[in-house]
Order: C-alpha cells, then structure tokens, then sequence
C-alpha cells in the first residue's frame, strides 16, 4: 500500500506539544512505551491523555514534536499509514456492515490474502463468531466493544490504542472485560496504549501507569510504585485515597524527617519525601493506618482524633476520624479479630503508622 | 407502541401493583386514539374520500350527446384510452423527473457534504440559503426562471455568445424543463441527506482512516453508505413530486410534448368530458410511481437504518 509505514519497535513521544488555539492540550511530553507492554494514560477529563492517544493514531498532527515507533518517524503521515489502530469509545463500528464486515474491513483495504482467516481468528479471540452474521445495533454494548476490540486486533498493529474502551459498560461487565483485556493483551503480545480516568482500571490492568494532568505526565511506573510512592500531590489524590496534612520541616532523625503537622511531630522517611525543607504536605494511605483506643509504644507516628463514621464492609472496617486539624482521615482495619474493637462516633482514638509507608510531596500542584 | 405495551405490563403484575386498578391503560389507549383523531379525521374527509370518488370518476362513462354529463359504470376503457394515448406522456414524465432527481442528487450531496463537515460557523446561514426559496411561491419562483432562461435572458445570451447553444434557446425545451425541476425540488433533496451526514458519528468515519482506508475509500465503503438512507428519502421526495409536476412544463416547457401532468390538467379543465380520463390518468400514474418507489426501495433501502 502506498505510503504505508512497516514500523517496529517501542514507541516514542518527543516534546509532543499540541495546542487548539490559546489553549494548549498537550505540553512537551517525552515518553517511551515498550515493545509489548500493556501501557495506561490516566488523568481526569481534558488532561490531554486522549489527545495524545489521537496524535499517536494520526488522527491529530501535533503542534511539536515528534512521534516515532522505533526508528521510523510518524509525525505527519496519515492514519492510515500508520501500523497502528484504535479502539474508539463508543466503539465506531461501521452500521451498515456485518460484524464480519467490520472486523474484516482493516484486512480488506491492506489487500490481505488472509483476510477471511485471519477474521475469522479475531472473532474466535473474542469470542463472537456466532455474531458474525449481524449488524452491531443487534448486539449489547459489551459484544459490540468486543467486535470494536476484534476489528483493530485482526490487523496485528505494532500498537493497539484503547480509547476509555470500557467507560460505557456496567460494573460488572468493566470487571470482566478488564481481565478479557489483559488476557488477549498477554495472548497477542502487541503494544497496548489504554486511555482512561478510572484508576481502579489502569491499575487493574497496566504494566506502567503515566498519570497525566494539565497537558503533562506528573508521574510514570507501575501501578504499585505509583500508589506507594506518588510524588506530587495530585498523584496522591488522584490515584486511590490519601490522609494527607500540611506541616513545616523542622529537622531530622537519623534516617526520618521530622515534620510538625498539626501540632504534633510526624515522622516521614526522608527518602520517600520529595522536599527536605519548608513546607510539605504529607500522606499515609488508609490501610496503612492503625486504630487503638490506647496510645500504642514506639511505632513512630501516634495522633489523637475523634471517630466520626464507622462502616462495617465484611472484609474490612472503614473509620472517618476528625483530625485535630480539622482534616478527615480515613482508615481501613481488615475484620482479622473475631471481635474487633467496638467503635462508635464520638469515641476518641489513637491513630498510628508506620513512617516508612508515610510520603512528602510539594505543597503546590505544579 | 412499546412503551404502551411496556406500562400495560407493569399495570397487569399483581406482583408489582396488587391493588393497580386496569383502567390505567385504557386511559393512555384512548389519549393515543385522541391524539390520532384530528389526523384521521382530516385525511378521511380530504384524502380517503376524494380518492374514493376519483376511482369512481375514472370507471364513469358519458352521456352520448350530453358533453359533460357521465354515468356510473365499470369503463376500463379510460384506463386503455390513458396507456395508450398517453404512453409518451408518461415515459416523458418519469424520464424528465429522472433526469432533474440524478441532477440534483449531483448538485446536492456536495452541498451537504460541505454543510455536515466542512462548514462551521457558516453552517447555519447555509442552511438559510437552502430553505429560504420557501419563503416565495413555487409559481413565482418557475416564473423567474423563465425571465432566467429567456432568449434575451443571461443565460442564453451568454451561451450563444460562445455559440455553446445549438438550437439558438433554452426556454421551451426540455432543457429548461429539466433545470427548473432539478431546482424547485432541490432542497428537498439536500435536506435529507444533509441530514443523515449530520447524524453520522465523525468517529466511525475516523475508523476508516484508522482501519487503512484513504479519504477517497473511506468516503466510499463508510461515509456514502452510512447516508444512503438520506439519499432515498431525499430521491423519493424529488422524484414523486417531479413526476406529477405540470407547472415547470407549462411556464418552462415546449408546446409539444407535454408530461402526464399537464395532460391531466388539460383533461380536467380545457376538455370538455375529460374527467373520466383525467382520472383514470391520475390513478395509472400513482399506480406507476408506487411500483416504481417499492422496487426502488427494495433494492436498495436498508430496513436498520430508513
């Protein structure tokens, strides 16, 4: 095919910068996806994680910068000349044609030899050949985003782009097809590039997490690195639930910080914090959290709240405790006790953990 | 209807509703019954009846030596007489009505096209521009056309300028004929089309570029296909009406070599007795175009998406 670019390799974004008018969606990003990894952008509506994903499909031409898979450079060729397709949300599935159709159309246009076979593999992956006959308004939304997903794996691109794939499906149905989505991930081996503003999903599902924010990444790695050590204070709200409080610096011991947060000394492992003088603002995660009615000995970290909410969740506990700061922590206390502590509103508790599992961040959002 | 039989259901479920009374759903039946009432009413007294009657007129026969006076009968001869008299007539007719659906299917789709994609903010004051010749009279406007394409009109005068113009005129021929009905069904045409253009997700559009197809392909396997059922409706509503049409043949047309509308129209009014066969005329052409729109249909209609 005329114009058509046979790129192998990890993909790269260098300096991409798009802007629509005054308004700039994506700013200078630099990344690298390796070859065969299952990649997450995650970021809140109009963080310019979807425009990227459109620069990388060729659906947008970036202001700067350059796009590349391997040594082949993409910037400026047409979608269709790119080894690369998408999953649309809302999926896009052609109307008037069949399921086989659609999902035989990508082969067709490349003049495949295999076109038939290599669509009839695609619906078996995904399990719809029983479909093959009908139009996609007679399938459910859950089998239509699966013929979405068959009609862009069946041209084995160098990557695979998901576009909030899973936004319009129930609960339920999102859990199964994650776990479907990494298992045909696994199964192919491509390049997956999913684009989505649920955490729970991108971590569920991603070897690496980029979280994006305002047209930048604030942060790339895997899911776990990401939610144990964020570093910058969007990514600690952003990705799961974080206790947070802002205190000064006041020094050190040995290997911790030594902060005063709302009138108490807190300690932070200095290597976990990304600011070692004036202000940070510091967090715990909930499950990291203990609660005792007595003021337990030598963990690190101890303050003193009043229980606000209690929510019996079957493997776990939920408490909201006042803070003195005036701040709501949450915590999560696994039922492992056959009678747990019985706490009420209104009861004071003490409130301790370990300052290896505390993070700093800056203050200000960047 | 579904909803109907939706609420009905619930209504029925003693499990739901143990003490729902039924006249519920009789209740909504009977606003649905209201609702359709004036409508009915309407094309009962103005359409179904004069139909009736016309089918009537058409069998009639007349008084011999009483020009004008008829009698009911079981005449076929009227529709004979209509065959074959006027076979020209018609083959005119639906050739001209043809001719001025495929013009203006050529000239539409681009317009729309441009409307649904390309237009922007100009999108509202080019739909102005299409619907705007509504808000003159359909005589007025063939009228113009007739100054328009007059011998001492620009148009003509232009073309025999450049001696592009062999017969020396536009006006009175079917040349003329077949532009002024290309132009007064014209937005009728663009409309529909425009919009299920309008209506087509700009992502499934996409996904032809995306799935390797070029802008021209993708125009063709995704794009056209996905706005055939504007294309139907918009040759159906200029069709129909272009088939039946009298005025751009009588203000634009040869004084020979009439369509089957303007025959009707001479039969009913200019010839004494005429009715009979005017009548008959008028069913043997709405017999024609309905057989004419079901195979068209057929062939190429798509139930998922009229």
């Amino acid at each position: 095919m005329a114009g058509f670019k046979e790129a192998r390799g990890d993909l790269q974004l260098e300096s991409v910068t798009k802007t629509f008018g005054d308004f700039t969606a994506v700013d200078g990003i630099d990344l690298t996806v390796p070859r065969g990894s299952f990649f997450a952008l995650l970021g809140p509506s109009g963080c310019g994680k979807t425009t990227t994903l459109r620069m990388v499909a060729g659906l947008e031409q970036p202001t700067a910068g350059r796009v590349m898979i391997g040594d082949t450079d993409l910037t400026g060729s047409r979608p269709y000349e790119r080894p690369v397709n998408t999953v649309f949300q809302s999926y896009a599935l052609f109307p008037h044609l069949t399921i086989r159709d659609n999902v035989a159309f990508g082969p067709k246009r490349r003049k495949d030899k295999d076109a038939s076979t290599r669509t009839d593999d695609a619906l078996e992956l995904v399990q719809m050949t029983q479909f093959a006959g009908r139009k996609p308004h007679q399938l459910s939304g859950g089998q239509q985003q699966r013929v979405a997903l068959a009609r862009a794996l069946v041209n084995h691109p160098e990557v695979l782009l998901l576009d909030e794939p899973l936004g319009a499906l129930d609960l339920k149905l999102r859990r199964e097809m994650q776990v479907e989505l990494k298992r045909i991930q696994t199964e192919v081996g491509l390049t997956f590039i999913h684009v989505t503003h649920d955490q729970e999903e991108a971590m569920t599902m991603a070897d690496t997490v980029a979280v994006m924010n305002k047209g930048h990444i604030e942060q790339l790695g895997p899911p776990a690195h990401l939610y144990d050590l964020p570093r910058t204070r969007f990514v600690a709200n952003f990705l799961g639930q974080a206790n947070t409080g802002v205190g000064a610096i006041e020094g050190t011991d040995g290997e911790h910080l030594v902060a005063d947060v709302f009138g108490t000394k807190v300690k932070i492992s200095r290597a976990r914090s990304q600011v070692h003088d004036g202000e940070v603002l510091f967090g715990v995660r909930p499950e990291k959290v203990t609660v005792s009615r007595q003021q337990p000995q030598g963990v690190g970290n101890d303050v003193k709240g009043v229980v606000r909410d209690v929510s019996f969740l079957g493997v776990a506990t939920s408490y909201l405790v006042d803070m003195p700061s005036g701040a709501t922590w949450s915590c999560y206390e696994q039922n492992l006790d056959v009678e747990p502590i019985d706490l009420r509103p209104g009861d004071e508790v003490w409130l301790t953990w370990n300052p290896g599992h505390a993070f700093g961040v800056p203050v200000e959002e960047a | 209807m579904s909803s109907l039989a939706q609420v009905s259901q619930v209504a029925g479920d003693p499990a739901v509703h143990p003490t729902a009374p039924a006249p519920e759903t009789e209740k909504r039946s009977w606003t649905a019954y209201l609702l359709l009432l004036p409508g009915v009413l309407w094309l009962g007294v103005f359409f179904i009846l004069p139909l009736v009657q016309l089918a009537a007129v058409s069998l009639q026969s007349r008084f011999p030596g009483f020009p004008g006076y008829y009698y009911r009968d079981l005449n076929f001869e009227n529709y004979l007489s209509a065959l074959t008299d006027y076979a020209p007539h018609f083959a005119r007719s639906f050739l001209y009505a043809g001719l001025a659906t495929f013009l203006a299917f050529v000239v539409a789709y681009p317009l729309a096209y441009a409307m649904a994609f390309k237009a922007g903010r100009w999108r509202n004051l080019m739909m102005i521009c299409v619907v705007a010749p509504f808000f003159t009279s359909f005589i007025l406007r063939t009228f113009a056309w007739s100054q328009i394409l007059a011998d001492e009109g620009p148009v003509a005068a232009v073309l025999n300028f450049l001696h592009l113009l062999p017969g020396g005129h536009i006006i009175n021929t079917p040349v003329a004929v077949v532009a002024g009905l290309t132009y007064n069904f014209l937005p009728f045409m663009v409309l529909p089309i425009y919009a299920s253009l309008e209506r087509a997700d700009p992502r499934v559009i996409e996904a032809g570029g995306d799935l390797y197809a070029n802008g021209f392909t993708t125009f063709r396997t995704v794009t056209l296909p996905m706005s055939m059922p504007g294309v139907l409706a918009g040759t159906l509503l200029t069709f129909i009406p272009a088939a039946g049409d009298f005025v751009n043949m009588e203000l634009l047309g040869p004084q020979r070599g009439k369509m089957v509308g303007n025959v009707i129209n001479d039969q009913f009014l200019a010839v004494p007795g005429g009715y009979p066969v005017a009548a008959a005329l008028s069913f043997t052409l709405m017999a024609a175009i309905l057989a004419m729109v079901f195979l068209y249909v057929r062939r190429f209609g798509t139930d998922e998406l009229v």
